[in-house]
C-alpha cells in the first residue's frame, strides 16, 4: 500500500485588493478557494487548469513561498502549515521546486556551482564545502551536463540546459517531493521531450514524488498517474489519468479535453466549445463556479456549491449531476504509425 | 530548381514564394535566417508553416507583408502575389496591398491594437480609409442596406445627383461613418463577439485576450483580403478560448474564398485547420505535403522526430523520443543539410551538399538525401 506523502485540506489563498488613501481592503482575489489533494509516494500528480485557475498558487503555498489564508498541509502526518524556523527548514528541504522560466529562476551573477551548493549549505545537508562540490559534480552529470559547466554562468546556456540546471538544483537537498511548475512551457518541443524524459528517469532513480503543474493537457497526460483539474481556484475533478482523459464526469473536464487540438487529421470528434471567458477570481459565481459556462447548468447550480465527492473510490467530482458524458476523444490505437 | 515540381499550375497559385534568402545583421554576425524557402499558397486553401522557434516561419510571413525589421535584408528570391512581385513593390504600394489584399494577425493582440482608441474607431477606420470599398461592401451586405438608404436620402436632401459609383466619393462624412459603424457591427458579429455594439465603444484593455484576438480577426476580415496570414494566433490563449478561435477560423474558412497562411508550432492546430503544410527547420522547408499525407507518412527525419517528441493523448507512449542537441546557431549554420548534426541517418553527403526539395509523389516533397535519385 503506497503511503500518502502530502495531503492538502481545504486550502485557501485570497489576495487582498486595497485601494483609497487608507489602503483599505476593497475585495479579494480568490486565487485558491477550495483545494483538496492527496499525493501518494512515488507518483506524479498532475495539476491542470487554465491561466488564472490558481494552480501555481497551490504550488507556492505548499512551498510556503506565500502563506496560505486557510487550510492545512500535511506532510507525512505532520501539519506543516504553521511550522516556523528550524522545524520548517527541516521539512522544507524535503521539497524541491522547478519553475517555469529558466531565464528568471537562475541568478545571472552566480556560477552554476554556486547555484547548486548554496541550498546544501543553507540546509546543512553536507559536511564540508568539498563535499558540496562533489555532490554538485555528481548532480550536474545526472542531468546530462558535465563538470565543466559548473564553472559557467547561466547566460552561457540554452533554455533546455538551464532547465536541466534548475532540475539539478531541485535535487541538491535530497528531496522527496518536487514541485514542477510548468517546467517545459518555455521550451521547444524537441527540447521539451528531453526534459520530460529526464524527469521520468530521475523519478525512478531517486523514488521522487512529483506535483506536476501545467496548462498543457498532453504533457500532463504523458507524465501523470493521477490528475486534478482546477477551475477558478477549486478542484473540479480528480482521478486516475485514464478516467480524467477517457471518461470524465465533470462537464468542465469534458470540454477541456475535447477542446485540445490533436495532431491527427483523421480523428473526427465532437468538440464541446464553451462559451465566454473564465470569470474573474474576484467575483466567483455563486453556487457552482463553473455554472456560467456550463452547458448543463440549472437554477439549482446557482444556489448551492457542489461538494467534491468520491463517486467511485479515487474518483472525485464536484458536480450536482451525473451527466453521463460521452468520451471526449475517440481512442485510436491502430491508425497511427510514427 | 527546387520548387519546379511544386509550381505546376500557376493559375491556381495565389502566392508564390521562390527561393527566398534572408539575413539579419547583428553585432555577432550575419544570421542566415532563411536559406532558400520555396512554396506556393493556392487559391482558397489553408496552408500551414510549422516549426520550432527560430526556424524562420514568422520571418517568412513578415517578408511577405513587407514588415521586416531594419536589420533584415533579403538576399535573393521572389514573392509573387498574383502578378506582383512583393519584394520589388515600393513601400507606399505595399501599404495599399496590406490594406486591401493581405491581412495579418499576430500572436499578441495587445501589441497590435492601439490602446488609446476604441475598438470602434480602429475598426471603422478600415472602412473609412477606402470609400470605394465602403460602398461596395455595403452593397454586398444585406444588413447594411438600411445605412445605404440613409446615404441616398441624404443625397436627395442636398440635391446632389451623381453616378452610383462616383457618388460614394462625395457622400457626407456622417453618412460614411454610419455605414462604417454598421459594417463594423456586422464583422464583429461575424467573429462571434456577443454584444458587438458595446464592444465598439470599448478600449482594448477592457477586453479579454480571446476577445481582443477576435477584434484583430474582425479587422482582417473587414479588409476582405485575398490572403489571411495568422501568426501563432492561438498560442497565447487558454485551451477553451483557443477552441473558440479555432472553431471560428474553421467557420470563416468555409465562408470565405480567400487563402489562409497559418503559422504555428502546434501540430495539433495544423491537423485541425490546414489543407497543406510545410515543415521548416533552421531556415529551410524540409518537407511539404497535404496534411493527411504528412501525418500518415512523415518522411523527413526531422518531421518524424518532431512527431515522436510530442506527447499525444490519442496514443500511449512509455517514453518520448528525442531529437538530440538543439537548434543550430544560424550565424554559423551547419554545412550541407542544416539538420545533419542532429540527424540519426546522416551520412557523408549530408555534410557536403544541401538537399533540394524533391517530389516523392502525391504532392509530397521532401528535402533529404535519403530520398532522391531513385533511392526512395
Amino acid at each position: 500500500m503506497t503511503q500518502t506523502v502530502l495531503e492538502i485540506k481545504r486550502l485557501k489563498k485570497w489576495f487582498p485588493i486595497t485601494g483609497g488613501i487608507l489602503g483599505r481592503v476593497k475585495g479579494w482575489v480568490k486565487a485558491v478557494d477550495r483545494v483538496d489533494l492527496e499525493i501518494k509516494e512515488g507518483e506524479t500528480f498532475g495539476l491542470v487548469g487554465e491561466s488564472g485557475s490558481g494552480k501555481t498558487t497551490v504550488g507556492r503555498c505548499i512551498l510556503r513561498l506565500i502563506e496560505p489564508t486557510a487550510g492545512q498541509m500535511i506532510y507525512r502526518g505532520q501539519d506543516i502549515t504553521k511550522l516556523k524556523g528550524e522545524a520548517f527548514r527541516r521539512v522544507r528541504r524535503k521539497f524541491g521546486v522547478v519553475f517555469q522560466d529558466p531565464y528568471a529562476s537562475l541568478d545571472p551573477r552566480q556560477t552554476i556551482k554556486g547555484a547548486l551548493t548554496e541550498p546544501m549549505k543553507y540546509h546543512k545537508t553536507i559536511g564540508s564545502d568539498e563535499e558540496a562540490v562533489e555532490r554538485a559534480k555528481d548532480l550536474i552529470k545526472r542531468v546530462g551536463l558535465n563538470e565543466d559547466h559548473l564553472y559557467r554562468f547561466p547566460h552561457e546556456f540554452s533554455g533546455g540546459q538551464r532547465q536541466r540546471i534548475a532540475v539539478a538544483r531541485a535535487l541538491t537537498t535530497d528531496p522527496e517531493v518536487i514541485i514542477l511548475d510548468e517546467p517545459t512551457s518555455f521550451l521547444d518541443v524537441s527540447v521539451q521531450a528531453q526534459i520530460l524524459n529526464l524527469l521520468s528517469d530521475l523519478q525512478k532513480e531517486f523514488n521522487l514524488t512529483y506535483l506536476f503543474i501545467s496548462h498543457n493537457l498532453s504533457v500532463i497526460e504523458h507524465m501523470s498517474n493521477r490528475v486534478g483539474v482546477m477551475y477558478l481556484g477549486a478542484i473540479m475533478e480528480a482521478a486516475e489519468k485514464d478516467i480524467v482523459y477517457r471518461r470524465p464526469e465533470h462537464p468542465y473536464t469534458h470540454a477541456l479535453i475535447s477542446a485540445l487540438p490533436i495532431p491527427n487529421p483523421e480523428l473526427v470528434r465532437q468538440r464541446v466549445v464553451l462559451a465566454g471567458d473564465v470569470p474573474s477570481p474576484v467575483n466567483i459565481p455563486s453556487g457552482c463556479r463553473f455554472r456560467t459556462r456550463c452547458p448543463y447548468a440549472t437554477e439549482f447550480c446557482a444556489e448551492k456549491e457542489p461538494p467534491l465527492i468520491a463517486r467511485q473510490p479515487g474518483h472525485l467530482v464536484s458536480c450536482h449531476y451525473d451527466l453521463k458524458l460521452s468520451a471526449p476523444i475517440p481512442i485510436l490505437e491502430t491508425s497511427r504509425k510514427t | 530548381m527546387a520548387g519546379a515540381a511544386e509550381v505546376t499550375d500557376t493559375r491556381e497559385a495565389l502566392l508564390q514564394v521562390k527561393d527566398l534568402r534572408l539575413n539579419f545583421h547583428t553585432y555577432a554576425g550575419e544570421v542566415k535566417a532563411l536559406d532558400g524557402v520555396t512554396f506556393v499558397v493556392k487559391k482558397g486553401e489553408a496552408f500551414g508553416l510549422v516549426g520550432e522557434s527560430g526556424c524562420g516561419k514568422s520571418v517568412t510571413a513578415l517578408t511577405i507583408v513587407g514588415l521586416l525589421p531594419e536589420n533584415a535584408s533579403v538576399v535573393d528570391g521572389e514573392i509573387m502575389l498574383g502578378a506582383d512581385n512583393l519584394l520589388k513593390t515600393p513601400p507606399e504600394e505595399m501599404r495599399k496591398i496590406r490594406a486591401n489584399r493581405i491581412a495579418m494577425v499576430f500572436q499578441d493582440p495587445t501589441t497590435f491594437l492601439n490602446p488609446v482608441l476604441t475598438i470602434g474607431e480602429q475598426l471603422e477606420e478600415v472602412f473609412l480609409l477606402n470609400p470605394d470599398r465602403l460602398a461596395r461592401v455595403a452593397a454586398e451586405r444585406k444588413a447594411s442596406e438600411e445605412a445605404l438608404m440613409e446615404i441616398k436620402a441624404e443625397d436627395e436632401k442636398t440635391g446632389t445627383e451623381r453616378e452610383p459609383t462616383e457618388s460614394t466619393r462625395k457622400i457626407s462624412k456622417s453618412a460614411k461613418k454610419k455605414v462604417a459603424k454598421a459594417l463594423s457591427i456586422d464583422v464583429l458579429t461575424e467573429v462571434r463577439l456577443p454584444d458587438s455594439e458595446r464592444t465598439l465603444k470599448q478600449y482594448p484593455h477592457e477586453l479579454s485576450g480571446g476577445m481582443r484576438q477576435r477584434c484583430m480577426i474582425a479587422m482582417a476580415l473587414a479588409r476582405n483580403p485575398d490572403l489571411f496570414i495568422a501568426d501563432e494566433i492561438t498560442t497565447a490563449l487558454d485551451v477553451t478560448i483557443q477552441a473558440q478561435i479555432l472553431e471560428l477560423l474553421r467557420e470563416l474558412k468555409k465562408k470565405l474564398l480567400g487563402s489562409t497562411l497559418l503559422i504555428t508550432h502546434d501540430l495539433g492546430v495544423v491537423a485541425e485547420l490546414c489543407d497543406r503544410v510545410a515543415v521548416m527547420y533552421a531556415g529551410n522547408i524540409v518537407e511539404l505535403a497535404t496534411v493527411k499525407e504528412l501525418f500518415a507518412n512523415p518522411l523527413h527525419p526531422y518531421t518524424q522526430g518532431l512527431m515522436r517528441a510530442i506527447p499525444m493523448i490519442d496514443r500511449r507512449m512509455e517514453r518520448l523520443e528525442t531529437i538530440p542537441g538543439s537548434v543550430p546557431d544560424l550565424i554559423y549554420p551547419p554545412t550541407g543539410c542544416r539538420f545533419h548534426p542532429r540527424c540519426p541517418f546522416a551520412f557523408e553527403r549530408c555534410k557536403l551538399e544541401k538537399p533540394e526539395l524533391i517530389h516523392v509523389g502525391k504532392g509530397h516533397t521532401v528535402a533529404c538525401h535519403l530520398f532522391g535519385e531513385g533511392k526512395a
